[in-house]
């Protein structure tokens, strides 16, 4: 029990339990159900993309490529629906797009080898420009009702079925990557790239598959942004990335890889989200918004680093100590 | 799996022919045959840039072979990703061991097989029970010590119930009784009819495990058969090169110690890794250290050269205090450090033999205050070329594309051109063919008639042996033996080495 | 007729900078045949002024890159020098120049932290930068809010002296933003290539572990190399500033990728250890000059700039990848051969 109170996800949780509750104690009015759960509701974009970027993340790459996905997926589910297709055939048409990036990404770095932060920042300029081509500039509106509507849907006290859907999806990814044999695979990647293939584990194949799942949830991130937001500029999701990949490491994950999950993940993206929210509440004007976020997320990446590089050295000055029999133990 | 299966290839169980291979155009593998069968073990030795650690991963699936054939069990494999070898039945335990940082020890040995935990957990149980070694298996990979890490390493293997095993220098780390478990476990999988490749540069552990040999030396096999055709001086002249003269001892003076002061002194010196060191250097000596992997000797050399904390103790450069100064200051008082890794620490790989060698000049004013001074900066590079005789095609040649004893002929170039007092040399030998070693003592003679205080840390004793002018010997941390020069042999410092006393009590 | 090449020539063939360089002649003998405008001096050097911020700050830039980090921060520092510099002068009464010289040290204190994050905490410097671009973009909205103007106005109404910057042209042709260019092209080539300092940056970016070996003060060089790429940001914010006459918390905001993609395209290597400034200079010039022929011969609109640049940069490192690895075969790959290093 003591090892889940230690990992990083509860961590990210208490973090997260201790921020509500110190607001709320400077300003009572945030302790009410409906607005905290509205900060749930809020970040399910987020929740989306950050969870897709876990994927890659935790394989030891990165992605910088998904706000641009999340904008085209959004126009080209958008313009569908406005041009009277359903629902269905709107999400598949995104989902296929976001799935095409993530494998073009994928080939690109796993397969050519070519650093992750370059490659996937080169498709981000060639989709943001596919944007523009697609929607001719001009804005995606006039969606249709019951596709704007769906993002107020409720599923239980206040929960929202968008939020409640993806917690459903988080939950299973989580359990998918840490409880199943493959799912493990991905840690392993980014833990030690070369050790996992010299066990038996298609690193590449891994690598692929991390980079088209993280499109897919961009995509389906585009589609919910379509329905809360009601149109799309060809702005859309523009730097969205950083605060995915900043949401990820405020929910504990490493960028190295290796470390972290889907869990984490969202409750980053919880965190990421709702900053603008509460520094109303606390009073601040949203001017604090960019200052409050870079400031936080400074500390706590520094503290977490700091922590780790003294820990790993105290380890090491530990093992070295015992091997001179200056501490108890025997062996070398 | 039927082990009994043979084939048609006679009797081995295990059979790789015509394995060719080059990076470029460096030919590394220049048509390998070698076969292993059940029952046997294959000592195959051999130094680094032999291309042995080539071979082994073409066998493992991680590289493909530009010519060749592998068959397991008469049955002809492609090995073209880990997962082929893996399934039929190959196993490799590395020698750096390749495990999963952030992961507990149980899961760094499950990861990758498609049985179900349970079952897994249970197997490990018992393959640890069996060989009676203890560790805890919810620790922390990284926390691990590398001696743990290869246990580990070795551990997976043993689970996997290869048929063809191979160990890759897997006692380099190892204590004694760690070594003689590892013995024992080979001979009974010996018994289980598994066949082992068993790679390693110790020819005491050859005699003592194998059951067949091959030696490898520049891409090809120059000896192999049955270890009972063979003696230690056969596989010896088997490493070296054709054209190589027996280097014969070279009869230098005996130091007269009379009225010398020490050129470097450690009093009382303990640190992270060592502890109570008293050792005395003087001008133009070499002071050998030995000792096995993990005893602290790099721990000792990194902190006086400022790469870790003191903890308490002293050292004395020609009488001035330098314990606990900075790498820099350290450098400018007028000490060295050649290190262990030299592709690690060493090396600019993507950097010019010439930006490599004047690398420990450039904090300081040779080259010039401001600007570089190209002239100088070449002059300097030349004068190490010239005199360490390095094959480059000029000076702006990536070093990352020489061999390794050209590698290291630079590293220890750099170390030398800051005109230190006192250099210090952690395994100069390790990886680099015969001639470039023959050139190093070369350039450690000249050191010493320079008035050079030399210190090697080596864990060749023959090396040891043969270029010391005193030595000791360190055991987990402590010295625990000195020896003056008759007395240095490979006897004494071995026994020294695994704490078994045959060495004085150091004198201050 | 055989024409035989002394060797020397053909190791500038293979330079990257030559191939940069064949680029931009490319691009413009493509742009002038279908747009003489394009040639005219003064149309071609009105073009620099749009990219001139990028080709300044992508020359520092490239030494963080040399030693293996990134810098995501420098276009928030564009940002918040120029209101430093506006909100300094008109609310605090600062001489224009001496409200530059602040807003210079203030972006020089900006890169100092993260700098000091990345090589002494030893955080990544992908997050820190991140986190300082976060940062720096609030504070630079929190500064503006110093100012009596309402901060989606801007300051203005700059002195001369200042705007003139900007506004004078060498021979009457050249901008002095160009001169500008020019100038610390050459500085920063001279600083990095030719100065012990310039060759420590290089050692630290190959091995970093080895530099330390060789009494390298390896964390403060890195850190040295953040403030530099600050600094620079301040200098084409100050520019910038006198170009559009107004000082304004955001302009620098697009200029991430821009400058990412040309230091990259200028053959510096993302995991450290080589890089040029010639290389990033040229790749910026390239870069610049595409996004002026495109709209004025070809009349693409500014908004699908973004294609055609990105287009290039995965060209040009997937070649690099492919000539780099001979003999990839593709069948083999997907079949699940790992490719060696």
């Amino acid at each position: 029990m003591r090892k889940i109170l230690k990992t990083r996800e509860i961590n990210s949780f208490l973090f997260l339990a201790g921020l509500i509750f110190l607001v709320g104690l400077i300003n009572p009015s945030f302790w009410q159900p409906v607005t905290i759960i509205n900060c749930f509701n809020d970040s399910v974009v987020f929740t989306f993309l950050s969870a897709g970027i876990a994927f890659v993340i935790l394989t030891g790459e990165i992605d910088v490529s998904i706000g641009a996905v999340l904008g085209l997926s959004a126009a080209v589910g958008a313009t569908l629906l406005r041009d009277g297709y359903g629902i269905a055939a709107a999400l598949f048409a995104a989902i296929f797009v976001g799935a095409v990036v993530g494998m073009i990404n994928g080939i690109g770095v796993a397969v050519l080898n070519i650093p992750s932060l370059i490659f996937t920042l080169g498709v981000n300029g060639v989709v943001r420009g596919i944007i523009y081509v697609y929607t001719k500039g001009a804005w995606v509106e006039n969606l249709p009702a019951d596709f704007t509507l769906m993002s107020n849907r409720l599923l239980t006290k206040n929960v929202t079925y968008f939020y409640g859907a993806a917690v459903l999806v988080v939950i299973i990814g989580h359990i998918i990557l840490t409880r199943t044999r493959k799912g493990k695979y991905f840690v392993a990647v980014g833990d030690n790239s070369a050790g996992a293939t010299l066990v038996g584990i298609p690193a590449d194949k891994i690598k692929i598959l991390s980079y088209v799942l993280c499109g897919i949830f961009s995509s389906v991130a585009g589609m919910i942004y379509a329905s809360r937001i009601g149109f799309i500029t060809p702005t859309a999701g523009n730097g969205y990335e950083m605060k995915a990949i900043a949401a990820c490491v405020l929910g504990g994950l490493s960028l190295t890889g290796g470390v972290g999950s889907l869990a984490g993940a969202s409750i980053g993206a919880v965190i990421m989200s709702s900053i603008s929210r509460i520094l109303v509440f606390l009073g601040f004007s949203s001017d604090y918004d960019n200052t409050i976020t870079g400031f936080l997320l400074l500390t706590i990446v520094v503290i977490n680093t700091s922590a780790q590089n003294h820990t790993v050295r105290k380890n090491r000055h530990e093992i070295l100590l015992v091997r001179t029999a200056q501490k108890g133990g025997e062996k070398a | 799996m039927k082990l009994s299966e043979t084939a048609s290839q006679g009797h081995s169980l295990f059979t790789a022919t015509g394995i060719t291979k080059s990076f470029g155009l460096n030919s590394v593998l220049k048509g390998i045959d070698i076969s292993v069968g059940e029952r046997e073990v294959l000592a195959l030795i051999g130094g680094n840039g032999a291309g042995k650690s080539t071979l082994m991963k073409i066998i493992m699936g991680i590289y493909q072979p530009d010519e060749g054939r592998i068959f397991v069990a008469g049955e002809r494999i492609h090995a073209c990703k880990p997962g082929v070898s893996l399934s039929k039945g190959i196993y490799m335990v590395p020698q750096e061991p390749m495990l999963f940082p952030n992961m507990t020890v149980e899961e760094n040995i499950i990861m990758g097989f498609h049985e179900k935990p349970a079952k897994l957990r249970k197997r490990l149980k018992e393959i640890m029970n069996e060989i009676n070694w203890d560790l805890d298996i919810f620790r922390k990979a990284m926390s691990l010590s590398i001696a743990e890490q290869q246990l580990v390493e070795i551990l997976r293997g043993l689970m996997r119930q290869a048929r063809v095993l191979i160990l890759d220098e897997p006692t380099s780390a190892l204590t004694f009784d760690e070594v003689e478990s590892l013995f024992k476990i080979v001979g009974d999988l010996k018994k289980k009819g598994i066949g082992i490749i068993y790679i390693t540069h110790r020819l005491t552990e050859v005699f003592q495990i194998a059951t067949h040999v091959a030696i490898m030396r520049d891409g090809v096999i120059t000896l192999k058969g049955k270890i009972s055709e063979f003696t230690r001086d056969m596989l010896v002249k088997g490493l070296l090169p054709q054209d190589c003269e027996e280097t014969k001892k070279q009869e230098t003076n005996e130091i007269d110690y009379i009225g010398l002061k020490p050129a470097f002194e450690l009093i009382h010196f303990s640190g992270y890794g060592f502890w109570d060191i008293n050792l005395k250097i003087y001008p133009g000596e070499i002071l050998g250290v030995a000792g096995l992997v993990g005893a602290g000797r790099t721990e000792m050399a990194l902190t006086v050269f400022g790469r870790d904390k003191t903890i308490s103790g002293q050292a004395l450069l020609e009488g001035m205090d330098v314990t606990g100064l900075s790498t820099r200051a350290i450098l400018k008082a007028g000490i060295n450090y050649v290190p262990e890794d030299r592709r690690l620490n060493g090396l600019f790989t993507i950097s010019d033999v010439a930006a490599n060698i004047t690398s420990s000049l450039v904090t300081g004013k040779t080259m010039g205050r401001i600007f570089i001074n190209k002239k100088v900066e070449y002059e300097i590079a030349r004068r190490y070329v010239e005199g360490f005789r390095i094959r480059i095609t000029g000076l702006d040649q990536l070093s990352g594309s020489l061999s390794g004893g050209n590698q290291q002929k630079i590293v220890i170039g750099r170390s030398l051109a800051t005109g230190p007092k006192l250099v210090i040399l952690d395994e100069p030998t390790r990886g680099i063919d015969a001639a470039a070693r023959k050139d190093v003592y070369g350039i450690i003679h000249k050191l010493k008639k320079q008035g050079v205080a030399v210190m090697l840390i080596s864990s060749d004793m023959e090396e040891i042996v043969e270029l010391s002018d005193r030595a000791v010997v360190v055991y987990r941390g402590r010295i625990r033996g000195e020896l003056k020069k008759r007395e240095i042999t490979q006897a004494g410092l071995m026994a020294a080495s695994f704490g078994v006393g045959e060495g004085k009590q150091v004198e201050i | 007729m055989k024409i035989s090449f002394s060797p020397k020539l053909k190791q500038v063939w293979k330079k990257w900078e030559f191939v940069l360089t064949l680029i931009i002649l490319l691009e413009i003998i493509i742009f002038a045949l279908k747009n003489s405008k394009f040639l005219m001096p003064r149309v071609l050097f009105g073009s620099m002024n749009d990219i001139i911020s990028i080709c300044i700050i992508s020359l520092f830039v490239t030494f963080v890159m040399i030693t293996g980090g990134i810098d995501i921060q420098a276009g928030s520092i564009v940002g918040l020098s120029s209101i430093i510099l506006g909100v300094a002068w008109q609310d605090f009464g600062f001489n224009i120049w001496a409200a530059s010289c602040l807003a210079m040290a203030a972006a020089g204190v900006c890169g100092g932290i993260s700098g000091f994050f990345i090589a002494y905490c030893g955080v990544q410097p992908m997050v820190v930068t991140l986190g300082g671009s976060f940062l720096y973009t609030g504070i630079g909205l929190l500064v503006s809010k110093l100012s009596a103007t309402e901060s989606y106005k801007g300051i203005g109404g700059f002195p001369e002296g200042f705007l003139r910057l900007s506004k004078y042209r060498l021979f009457g042709i050249i901008p002095f933003q160009v001169i500008i260019f020019l100038i610390l092209a050459v500085l920063a080539y001279i600083l990095l290539h030719k100065t012990r300092y310039g060759r420590e940056v290089f050692l630290v970016g190959v091995n970093q572990n080895a530099a330390e070996y060789s009494g390298i003060n390896t964390r403060l060089i890195i850190m040295s190399t953040y403030v530099l790429s600050a600094v620079s940001a301040s200098v084409a914010g100050i520019i910038l500033t006198s170009y559009l006459g107004t000082a304004k918390s955001d302009i620098g905001a697009t200029l991430t990728l821009p400058i990412i993609t040309a230091v990259v395209l200028g053959g510096t290597l993302s995991t450290g250890g080589k890089g040029s400034v010639p290389g990033t200079a040229l790749a910026a010039v390239a870069i610049g000059t595409l996004r002026f022929g495109l709209p004025l011969c070809f009349k693409v609109s500014q908004q699908y700039l973004d294609i055609p640049v990105g287009i290039l940069l995965l060209v040009i490192i997937i070649g690099r990848a492919l000539l780099n690895r001979p003999g990839l075969r593709v069948k083999t790959v997907i079949r699940g051969r790992i490719p060696h290093k």
